[in-house]
């Protein structure tokens, strides 16, 4: 009985982890609309949520200023080719929450 | 009014061998029209902006100007110290004679790759001593690159106004299928992320911002928020040691400074030219240009949309660019990049052309005249018609296109 309480309470904590993950990464992906990241012909302007085919948080820090997210991305423009990333994303503490300030570019690729 | 008025009195009262000259200098600014607007000269800012604006300008110069070094961020592999190191022709923001290299790989019949993860599209010619004490001297070309190419530098003078033409308007020059039947049939290239592009050679970027934030990383090798890593070697990180400057080696600042600089840029002045012969020539050389089909292409003016900043408002822009990638034949063929085929190019700004020393996309023409002639694809029937005119009609052209 004890153990299968503990199940319970272990699937119920695995499921509010992954629902809170899913929603992070739902919350990320709304927040990198609007943003450019890399220059020349290796921008990308984040315009809708569409484009963002995957996105996996990889790490994420954060003190009492600032959180950084190291993120996967699989990115498509419409009727474009495919792109594997990985970008910083850094937020910034401000009186309303926080608030995305840049999204830096650290690799990319174009898959086959 | 009253200097009409003093003109008649001498003609009539004055000295009468005076007379002639001077009628024929009225008929000639009468006839000619001769335009006396100031126009800002070469390098200085768009006339009517804020004092706010002209600071600006100023202190992007600045940035445009600096010189780095491997402890303020150059490198470890680069192409120039400073954005002036090759925008310098003949003033801060113009050509330069450095020649880039770039390299992607195509595959038949619509596949492009950039080569991002081999270090593509360019390929840095230099490196800093902590790099070359390793004995990597620059970049290697990437072994899957299909090809390569020799990029010269573009003046930048005018692009805040080009960056400032709606993206429909440059969109309703494209005539991918040639419905129009002139054996000419341009379309936007776009960015990876979809955005008709506009800028580079290819005209694989979409805006003046994109340009500038994308220049230090991959000209200077200096990192930027948004790119806060270094470029790597064809693929290989840097080595540990040889990247003494902490990133980001720039501001998002520094980006926006450079960037308003060039926005602020003014476009090259037209000449007004102060006799009546070479206004004719030019003249009649702009009817040849129109009439050999050349202004399909090189669009003549497009105008600025609705801005926030009255000198970049619904202005005109005589840029004598579609902004769109035209196949150009085999003979110019080099690199693919975004959807734009090896032999397609962005149409060519013209704005300018006068203070250029050399021509074509990678600096391999000499002259104006070898530029045309070696145009070819969807120029070809306009490049064989320039061919045939008579020697004073392709001096009248080129007198018009030196005036531009």
């Amino acid at each position: 009985m004890k153990s299968l309480k503990s199940l319970i309470i272990m699937a119920v904590v695995c499921v509010a982890v992954v629902l809170a993950s899913a929603s992070e990464v739902d919350q990320l992906k709304v927040d990198l609309i609007g943003q450019t990241m890399g220059g020349r012909e290796k921008s990308w302007k984040f315009q809708s949520v569409d484009q963002i085919k995957e996105l996996v948080i990889k790490n994420k820090t954060e003190d009492l200023q600032k959180r950084v997210y190291t993120i996967g991305l699989q990115l498509q423009a419409a009727g474009g080719d495919k792109y594997a990333a990985e970008a910083k994303v850094e937020y910034w503490k401000t009186t309303s929450g926080w608030k995305i300030d840049h999204v830096g570019l650290l690799s990319l690729k174009k898959m086959d | 009014m009253k200097r009409g008025a003093n003109y008649q009195w001498r003609s009539r009262e004055g000295n009468t061998k005076a007379v002639p000259a001077i009628g024929a200098l009225v008929c000639c600014f009468v006839l000619c029209g001769c335009k006396t607007a100031k126009q800002p000269e070469l390098g200085e800012p768009l006339a009517g902006l804020t004092p706010t604006q002209q600071a600006e300008f100023r202190e992007g110069k600045a940035v445009f100007q600096r010189e780095f070094t491997p402890e303020t961020g150059l490198g470890p592999l680069f192409n120039s110290v400073s954005c002036a190191e090759c925008h310098e022709h003949p003033v801060i923001g113009g050509s330069g004679d450095e020649i880039e290299v770039h390299a992607t790989r195509f595959v038949f019949p619509n596949s492009c790759d950039p080569l991002f993860d081999q270090g593509g599209p360019v390929i840095q010619q230099d490196a800093t001593p902590l790099l070359r004490a390793l004995g990597i001297l620059k970049e290697q070309v990437p072994s899957r690159a299909t090809a390569q190419a020799h990029r010269s530098t573009p003046p930048l003078f005018g692009f805040g106004l080009v960056d400032a033409i709606p993206e429909k308007t440059v969109l309703s020059h494209e005539d991918p299928h040639d419905r129009d039947l002139n054996g000419i049939s341009g379309r936007a290239n776009r960015a990876i992320d979809g955005r008709a592009g506009r800028f580079g050679r290819k005209a694989a970027v979409a805006t003046l911002f994109d340009f500038n934030a994308g220049a230090f990383p991959q000209e200077q090798g200096v990192t930027t928020p948004l790119s806060p890593v270094e470029e790597t070697i064809n693929g290989t990180p840097v080595p540990a040691g040889t990247d003494p400057a902490p990133d980001p080696e720039v501001t998002r600042v520094d980006i926006d400074k450079v960037t308003e600089f060039i926005r602020f840029l003014a476009p090259p002045p037209r000449v007004c030219f102060t006799n009546c012969h070479d206004r004719h020539l030019a003249s009649h050389g702009e009817k040849l240009f129109k009439a050999l089909n050349c202004a399909v292409c090189h669009v003549p003016k497009m105008k600025t949309g609705p801005s926030d900043i009255r000198a970049l408002d619904r202005k005109n822009v005589h840029l004598y660019s579609d902004l769109l990638v035209h196949d150009m034949g085999p003979a110019l063929a080099d690199i693919c990049l975004g959807q734009a085929h090896p032999s397609e190019f962005r149409t060519e700004l013209l704005m300018g052309l006068r203070f250029r020393e050399h021509f074509l996309h990678d600096a391999s023409a000499r002259t104006v005249q070898e530029a045309i002639e070696r145009h070819g694809g969807e120029a070809r029937r306009s490049r064989d018609n320039f061919k045939a005119l008579s020697k004073s009609d392709k001096e009248a052209l080129l007198k018009f296109l030196d005036s531009i």
